[in-house]
């Protein structure tokens, strides 16, 4: 059985590739639902988007987010979480996609990173008569947007506002709890790579996580989102703990007092590390009200200890 | 072009040495006053002071001599052996071996601090040996222009496999394997200065030591041979020593472009071709403009940290074009 529907989604693949060629591109009338998308490109739709492929693990959250799950056709080897979303079939890499493993989902909605690289992808599925949205989600504010544009396509408005409303109001009250027990806001630096040392700068969207959770990012003096700086800046500037994001927050924090220059920092020579959920942290997403709880919670264990 | 009289060329030398060095310790994102430093290194003072100064700025200036001299070098002798003014210490194969070898530590994620450095050396070793290979069957004698190409095709294989490497691995890994590839001294501790130290000595030597083979060379095959060289073992041993030195320069700094380029060239037009003296002022010179380079990529965008090959060339090459217009300049008039 499966190997047929294998075999089924093979040669529809082989059809919606090949269509086009033939003369006889798939292009419906598009009457139904239509809005901008991060690209400010209209996108319209004949009808509310049924089947969706969505290639960023941000997107697969917000769309399960809003009730959709089981219109999903299709999802990026990254996106884990929901756990439903792991039964979802993999159409591999959001970045520079897959177009043919795209089309084979038969989709009636392709929802993309922004991205440069993702530009070519969207004309070929658009050729196609795939409909694109592109959704730029770097920080909080965007999965808001993200969200109200995918519930718009979906026919789902009422449930966009709604999760929209309760994002809102749960990162207040997450934000409320954050007042630190210290009275002085722990500086933290988020550690991206070590040789050489890259880590996140002001407006990515870790660093407003930090900001929420009554926390500084070291670092926030730099204007990019992520950069290299140097050991000499993170030695003078002696941050109160260390941030590592990891898909395993109970192991070991990278062995950063093996290299000697690192020992220069005192948080490294003390171990004063934070271990942090990579999923829950590392991308924008309906959770970041639970990202800050869970954060601030650290911090006081942090500061207790 | 008149040359610089020795003596005068080695005071030079001597002060520009002495101004890198003093910009390395003394320049830094962090603001030491000069008293803070000379405080720290004398021992006393502040500990954060200390730290940075002792464990951060001093290796960082002490492996910036190394791998500018080193690279500047290794650069000098290759331009010789391959008879290419063009040739620099990557041209045969090594930043690519060593690239490959670097991305594959990377991605198959081993955390130890020796592990990049390591698996880069490896990767240039494995490519010098397939160049050696390539140029003894085809070439004979390691013909200069075999060696170039065997280089070539040898280092576009590493780059195929990198690139599909990188193509499989998730962003985060490719992005920070093409960081480190870059290069820089960020990483330097005591011991990799040690490491490059005990290794270098012993290729340096055998460098110097062909120093006069290497003038012999430079005029041609047939008259050195003429002349009383062994061409065939110099030529041996100059690939040997000069793709060791630049397989430990890579691995213990990633891939730092120009120095080995245009030091070498720097040095011909302001000193002459006698490898006896060109080839220990290249590596002063070379080690100088590191320091100096180092120091401006922690400084000009602190706290960012600039790739330190992006201001090697922003100093490396105005310097290079005044060199090179009053040399076009002297030899038509």
């Amino acid at each position: 059985m499966a190997a047929r529907r294998l075999a089924v989604c093979r040669w529809s693949s082989l059809l919606v590739v090949v269509a086009p060629l033939a003369g006889c591109a798939r292009q419906p009338p598009r009457h139904g639902p239509s809005h901008v998308d991060d690209w400010g490109r209209t996108v319209t739709l004949a009808a509310s988007a049924r089947h969706i492929v969505s290639l960023s693990p941000s997107t697969t959250e917000i769309v399960f987010a809003l009730g959709l799950g089981s219109r999903l056709a299709g999802r990026t080897r990254w996106c884990d979480y929901p756990a439903a979303a792991r039964v979802v079939a993999d159409v591999g890499d959001g970045i520079s996609p897959n177009v043919e493993a795209i089309a084979a989902r038969r989709p009636d909605l392709v929802l993309l990173y922004a991205s440069p690289a993702n530009r070519p992808a969207a004309q070929r599925l658009e050729a196609l008569g795939i409909a694109t949205a592109a959704l730029a989600l770097d920080r909080a504010e965007d999965v808001r947007r993200a969200a109200r544009l995918i519930g718009a396509l979906a026919g789902a408005e009422r449930v966009a506002d709604s999760l929209v409303a309760a994002f809102d109001s749960a990162r207040a009250a997450a934000a409320r709890e954050a007042v630190p027990p210290t009275g002085r806001r722990p500086r933290l630096y988020v550690h991206v790579w070590t040789d050489p040392p890259v880590t996140v700068g002001r407006g990515s969207y870790l660093a407003e996580i930090l900001h929420d959770a009554g926390a500084d990012n070291l670092f926030d003096d730099v204007t990019t989102s992520s950069a290299t700086i140097s050991l000499e800046s993170l030695a003078r500037r002696d941050p109160d703990a260390i941030v590592v994001l990891t898909s395993d927050t109970l192991g070991s924090p990278p062995p950063l007092a093996d290299r000697p220059p690192w020992r220069a920092v005192r948080a490294v020579r003390e171990a004063r590390y934070l271990l942090l959920d990579g999923s829950l942290y590392g991308r924008p997403s309906p959770r970041m009200p639970l990202a800050v709880r869970d954060l601030v919670a650290r911090l006081r264990r942090l500061a207790v200890r | 072009m008149r040359q610089v009289p020795g003596r005068r060329f080695a005071l030079a030398l001597a002060a520009l040495l002495v101004v890198a060095v003093a910009a390395g310790v003394l320049a830094g994102p962090s603001f030491l006053r000069p008293a803070e430093v000379l405080g720290a290194l004398a021992g006393r003072g502040d500990p954060s002071a200390t730290a940075i100064v002792w464990s951060l700025r001093l290796p960082r200036v002490a492996l910036g001599l190394l791998v500018g001299g080193v690279l500047a070098v290794s650069g000098a002798s290759l331009q010789v052996l391959v008879r290419n003014p063009l040739a620099d210490p990557y041209l045969l194969g090594l930043s690519g071996g060593a690239g490959l070898g670097a991305v594959l530590a990377i991605t198959a994620g081993v955390a130890s601090p020796w592990a990049v450095p390591a698996a880069a050396f490896g990767g240039a070793l494995l490519a010098m040996v397939a160049v050696y290979r390539l140029a003894a069957v085809a070439g004979g004698a390691l013909d200069g222009r075999v060696l170039v190409l065997a280089g070539v095709v040898v280092g576009a294989f590493a780059g195929a496999l990198v690139s599909g490497l990188l193509a499989v691995t998730d962003a985060q890994g490719a992005r920070s394997a093409m960081l480190w590839l870059m290069g820089g001294l960020g990483g330097a501790g005591w011991g990799t200065v040690a490491a490059l130290t005990v290794y270098a000595a012993p290729a340096l030597a055998v460098l110097v030591a062909e120093a006069r083979s290497l003038n012999l060379l430079a005029l041609g095959e047939e008259p050195a041979q003429h002349l009383g060289t062994d061409v065939a073992r110099t030529k041996q041993r100059v690939f040997i020593a000069a793709s060791l030195l630049t397989a430990a320069a890579v691995a213990s700094a990633g891939i730092i472009g120009f120095v080995g380029l245009v030091v070498p060239h720097a040095i011909r037009i302001l000193r002459g071709h006698d490898h006896r003296a060109l080839l220990p002022a290249a590596f002063v010179a070379g080690g100088a403009l590191l320091v100096l380079a180092d120091a401006g990529a922690r400084t000009v965008f602190a706290p960012v940290e600039l790739p330190v090959g992006v201001i090697t060339a922003i100093i490396g090459v105005p310097v290079f074009a005044f060199l090179l217009r009053r040399w076009t300049a002297r030899s038509s008039s």
